[in-house]
């Protein structure tokens, strides 16, 4: 009987640690290929099993990256025209135009902002969340509506909270003395309000995330910092925080994933606007493709947002494979 | 989870009975406020738009309360009587049921195939987990706009919908393959013992027990493609083939803020379908949900 493959009781194993045993097994069982206690079937049978996923996925998520990197290798005079090879210069041309050099510039400061405003937030929602006992469980279960919500619905709900006649935000600063604010139409207040938006419509996979750290933090480390005298704060600065510094890192990583990609959230909201204001990464690549209808530039954009995302999934891999986490 | 009976040291800390229950008040607010807070901000947004959704075009910015003063189903109405709502809203329900199914069909044999078998391609479960980090649906939306419209394939739902499931595939084998491997292998090795066949095993034994996964993951699909804007931009061009985000971003940007009761009960239904399949199965979900971010 076969022990290697059962993995011990408990909670689902991540991604990184399945594959972390499996290369480890891959390495001990070399040569060993296509062992199993079970009988009744043939040697073909994991392959028919899993060769449609595999086909599926290398047909319709890695054929197109391949796709777009030799489409941004060429140019064409006019839509539809012959294409010709012109190697790097569709990238060459992208950063030497400050339009595109800004749109990433803006890019980084939306995706910072959004982890200033989310991170914190995320924080302090997951340590209300642990201490909601009993009857507040529920919060639990109403944490996670906007992650129901789709982009551009949530674009929507913002555009009608933040209107600048009716908008209760508004009334709100209104009641304080800050009249008038018009959210759309001035570019920091606009940037703003989208990472707002952003946060909101993920900020429920940050809550749950950093919210299952804190489960797992031992209560008796917390009973003995009481005992000594440490509250609040303090037992939160330096016993919880430290211990779901992995959680953290995750629902910092993750944030930064949405924003760099964030498409209908901005489009809906601002539109790029007012004028470039909130023109970010995605909205360079819709007007390339959609409206410019330039598709070789518009496919070196892809390539570029592609490296930031690979940039980003290297840190998690790193970072996972440092904290070693359990099912996070 | 059990609350932990605060503790106090008794050496140092006054401990009259009215300044215990001060303190007792003290730490209500101090997690009541946080809470109220969350509330606040997952909520209000929400019923802040529900309440639009029953205003009157003219009392929108008139009246500006939670509770309408003259409620009214004309934005319902303004919506219903949209073609382009009818045809989007059945797209939306064909393609998110036909992305969950498939989506199981093809993930379960596989998950079962990496998590059971050992086999050349096996480390391609490597793979699997990084990739929907490293391709997300933005990165696909202009190339295969230019592959479908290639093929012929682009207006279709068919297409919409192979592609969604090739988006959400990774993950779900990713979580299948931990679910499967939670199955202990004794109970299939019993059955074989009894001549149970590979499709009998997993018919009586794998799925049933991963009944929980198979809904987690056919509702993750479902939201997946429910709420896709990115490749229902790159993959339709026509009315008649959109779905519901691609239609309501189009009404946004025809009546402007002409219509905002009709905007508002616009996102009000797009959202109130999953809110309901949400809600049934809730217990089934949250979990996955977590895991789903990270996996």
């Amino acid at each position: 009987m076969s022990r290697v493959d059962s993995s011990p009781p408990g909670e689902v194993e991540s991604g990184p640690q399945i594959a972390l045993r499996q290369r480890r097994r891959h390495r001990l069982a070399a040569g060993r290929a296509d062992r199993t206690s079970l009988v009744g079937h043939s040697k073909g049978t994991p392959y028919l099993l899993s060769g449609p996923s595999i086909l599926m996925v290398t047909a319709l998520l890695v054929f197109p990256v391949v796709y777009a990197l030799w489409g941004s290798l060429f140019n064409t005079e006019f839509l539809g025209g012959p294409q010709y090879f012109v190697g790097l210069e569709q990238y060459v041309d992208l950063f030497a135009d400050p339009d595109f050099v800004w749109s990433v510039t803006r890019t980084l400061i939306f995706v910072t902002g959004v982890l200033v405003i989310g991170i914190p937030l995320g924080l302090v929602f997951a340590f209300a969340l642990s201490r909601a006992t009993g009857k507040l469980r529920f919060m639990r279960g109403l944490t996670i509506v906007p992650y129901l919500i789709s982009g551009i619905a949530t674009a929507v709900i913002f555009r009608l909270i933040l209107n600048r006649d009716f908008g209760q935000v508004n009334q709100v600063l209104g009641f304080f003395g800050i009249e008038d604010v018009a959210w759309f139409s001035n570019p920091t207040l606009a940037m703003f309000a989208s990472m707002v938006a952003q946060v909101w419509s993920d900020l429920p996979l940050v809550v749950l995330l950093l919210l299952g750290g804190l489960m797992t933090v031992d209560g008796e480390l917390l009973d003995a910092a009481d005992v000594d005298g440490a509250t609040g704060w303090k037992r939160a600065w330096r016993i919880s925080i430290p211990l779901i510094i992995p959680q953290l890192v995750l629902a910092t990583i993750l944030l930064s994933y949405q924003a760099l990609t964030s498409l209908g959230v901005i489009i809906a909201l601002t539109g790029g606007g007012p004028v470039d204001a909130t023109r970010t990464l995605p909205i360079a690549l819709y007007e390339a493709a959609f409206i410019e209808l330039e598709t070789n530039k518009a496919l070196a954009i892809v390539i570029v947002i592609l490296i930031f995302n690979a940039l980003l999934t290297l840190g998690y891999w790193g970072l996972s494979r440092r904290y070693d986490l359990e099912g996070a | 989870m059990s609350l932990r009976v605060p503790t106090v040291d008794v050496a140092r800390q006054p401990t009259t009975r009215l300044d215990l229950r001060l303190r007792r008040w003290l730490r209500r607010i101090w997690i009541g406020i946080p809470l109220l807070a969350l509330a606040v901000w997952t909520i209000y947004p929400v019923l802040m738009t529900l309440s639009i959704s029953f205003k009157t075009k003219a009392d929108v910015s008139v009246d500006p309360g939670l509770i309408p003063s003259n409620p009214t189903l004309d934005g319902y109405r303004s919506v219903l009587e949209r073609q382009g709502f009818q045809d989007a809203f059945i797209n939306s329900m064909v393609v998110g049921l036909g992305t969950a199914l498939l989506t199981v069909v093809l993930a379960v044999p596989a998950a079962y195939a990496f998590a059971r078998f050992r086999f050349r391609g096996r480390h391609l479960l490597l793979l699997f987990t990084l990739l929907p980090r490293l391709i997300p649906g933005l990165g696909l939306m202009v190339p295969l706009y230019r592959i479908a419209v290639a093929l012929g394939a682009i207006d279709q739902l068919l297409t919409l919908i192979v592609a969604f499931t090739a988006t959400v595939l990774p993950l779900a084998v990713w979580l299948f393959v931990g679910y499967f491997q939670q199955v202990p292998r004794e109970l299939e090795e019993a059955a074989n013992v009894d001549g149970a066949s590979l499709f009998t095993r997993i018919r009586y034994i794998v799925l049933p027990l991963a009944f929980p996964a198979i809904i987690t993951l056919g509702v993750l699909a479902f939201r997946e493609a429910w709420n896709e804007f990115n490749l229902v931009l790159g993959l339709t061009s026509t009315p008649g083939s959109r779905t519901l985000p691609y239609e309501l971003f189009l009404m946004t940007q025809t009546t402007g803020f002409q219509d905002n009761p009709g905007q508002a009960a616009f996102a009000i239904m797009t959202i109130i379908p999953f809110i309901f399949v949400y809600l049934r199965l809730e217990r089934y979900v949250v979990s996955g949900l977590t895991s789903g971010a990270l996996k």
